[in-house]
């Protein structure tokens, strides 16, 4: 049913589920950085509160002491992921800052003594309200390994990002909408509930298997799951599928 | 050549945007007779406040603006939920490898100065070009599928390039065109269709590179 390269991020998002507050959120980091060989991954969230809409919500796996040094020498005013971050919308590869001087270099210097790795990447999110988050990688692949590992996972990035922050608005309080599904989204569903691949879906429903990989895509997104399988018995609970045939 | 430009980084290229809104409001309020809101001439609406991506195609000798698209991510602010919701009365896609293009535009100024034959080659060729820059551009940034909002005109260009899309939701009757949404795919098959279809064999992005450092000196080295 799941296209077999989507092992990875479906093994990644088992754990979601346990993201409740911010030190399983951190647990759950750690976990996505073991299994795509990460040096470190970090979460930076704002307009994430529902109280407090100034307040930034951070999960890291960066060491305590790298955080403290970070807070200590006020590297947020140096940091050029988090001043260009918010407002992008492609994937920031921290091989645009090029070579860095001056006090930039002396902060990248630095974080590499605390763990993080040569090579980064930040994955900005928009949400509906206008929430932001940043999701960070850092790896200590060499520049051909790197290039080969960004295109293979940018896609896992983008899940897991989106997945993460979802989470964290739960977590603040924010309310979230129930989903609405389409009757496109809903009819793919119901045929991936009765066992149909998306092939199959594809030629039941006179679509192309292109479109009917996006509903299932939209739909996963609006229910918040992990996977097809997932998605069914979400919408199944709720009600929004018929009996199987 | 297609240059990738964020939202953030349209102050360094002040003339080259104000252009951008300017051909905007010659298109989709002078020959298309949007409702669009035009002020001082220029067509800027709240999704361009929403800090989207645009893509820009310049003419590589001269540095004129043939035409620009913009891109959004379905996950935040977007035409299709906030404006055009009417298309799709079931809900829009929505999810993080689903990105929107708005505002697709060829600057008209093509026309002028050459004959007809020859303007219609350059429309037909930027509107490929543009195309390749979006599929190359997802491509790069892992997303998988772009919703769009288009017009009966745009729907016969899309199919005369051998640009496949999928309809989606219900075409609606605005003013005086028929308005309809549309998926297209991202994928290699999609890039090397519209590769051939305006021979453009090798990638459309300028230098490779995202961001420009300047649209200007880059086209200069082009030169």
């Amino acid at each position: 049913m799941e296209n077999v390269a989507d092992s990875d991020l479906m093994d990644a998002l088992s754990r979601i589920s346990d993201v409740a507050d911010r030190n399983s959120t951190i647990e759950f980091l750690k976990d996505v950085a073991s299994r795509y060989a990460l040096n470190t991954i970090a979460y930076f969230g704002v307009g994430v509160s529902g109280q407090n809409e100034i307040d930034p919500y951070l999960a890291v796996t960066y060491s305590p002491e790298w955080v403290a040094h970070y807070k200590n020498r006020q590297y947020v005013d140096v940091d050029p992921v988090v001043r260009l971050g918010f407002r992008r919308m492609l994937p920031l590869d921290w091989d645009e800052f090029g070579n860095p001087t001056g006090r930039l270099k002396t902060f990248f210097g630095e974080a590499g003594e605390f763990g993080i790795g040569l090579r980064g990447l930040t994955v900005p999110v928009h949400g509906r309200c206008g929430d932001r988050a940043l999701f960070s990688v850092t790896s200590d692949l060499s520049a051909r390994d790197w290039a080969s590992a960004k295109l293979l996972y940018m896609r896992d990035f983008q899940v897991l990002a989106t997945h993460i922050h979802d989470r964290v608005l739960g977590i603040e309080g924010h309310a979230s909408e129930p989903a609405v599904l389409s009757p496109r989204e809903l009819e793919c569903l119901q045929w991936i509930a009765e066992g149909k691949t998306a092939w199959e879906c594809a030629v039941i429903l006179g679509l192309s298997q292109h479109t009917v990989r996006c509903y299932l895509e939209s739909a996963r997104h609006k229910l918040h799951a992990t996977s097809n399988t997932h998605a069914v018995s979400i919408a199944h609970r709720a009600g929004l599928l018929f009996d199987p045939l | 050549m297609i240059f990738a430009v964020e939202s953030a980084d349209q102050d360094k290229y002040p003339e080259l945007f104000d252009e951008m809104f300017r051909m905007r409001a010659e298109v989709f309020s002078g020959r298309l007779g949007w409702d669009v809101k035009v002020e001082n001439g220029r067509e800027i609406d709240r999704f361009d406040a929403e800090d989207p991506l645009y893509l820009l195609s310049l003419d590589e000798r001269s540095g004129q603006l043939r035409g620009a698209v913009r891109l959004l991510p379905t996950t935040g602010p977007n035409m299709l939920r906030d404006v055009f919701s009417v298309l799709m009365p079931g809900g829009t896609v929505e999810s993080p490898l689903i990105w929107e293009s708005s505002r697709f535009a060829v600057n008209p100024q093509i026309f002028e100065a050459r004959d007809r034959a020859e303007a219609n080659h350059m429309v037909n060729r930027t509107t490929v070009e543009l195309l390749c820059g979006m599929v190359e551009v997802a491509q790069r940034a892992g997303i998988e599928h772009i919703v769009s909002v288009f017009d009966a005109r745009m729907a016969r260009i899309f199919r005369s390039i051998d640009c496949r899309f999928e309809q989606v939701g219900t075409p609606v009757r605005i003013g005086k065109v028929m308005i309809y949404a549309g998926l297209f795919d991202t994928g290699a098959d999609m890039r090397s269709r519209l590769g051939a279809a305006g021979d453009f064999r090798s990638s459309v992005l300028a230098d490779g590179a995202i961001a420009p450092a300047s649209a200007t000196a880059l086209v200069a080295n082009v030169e």
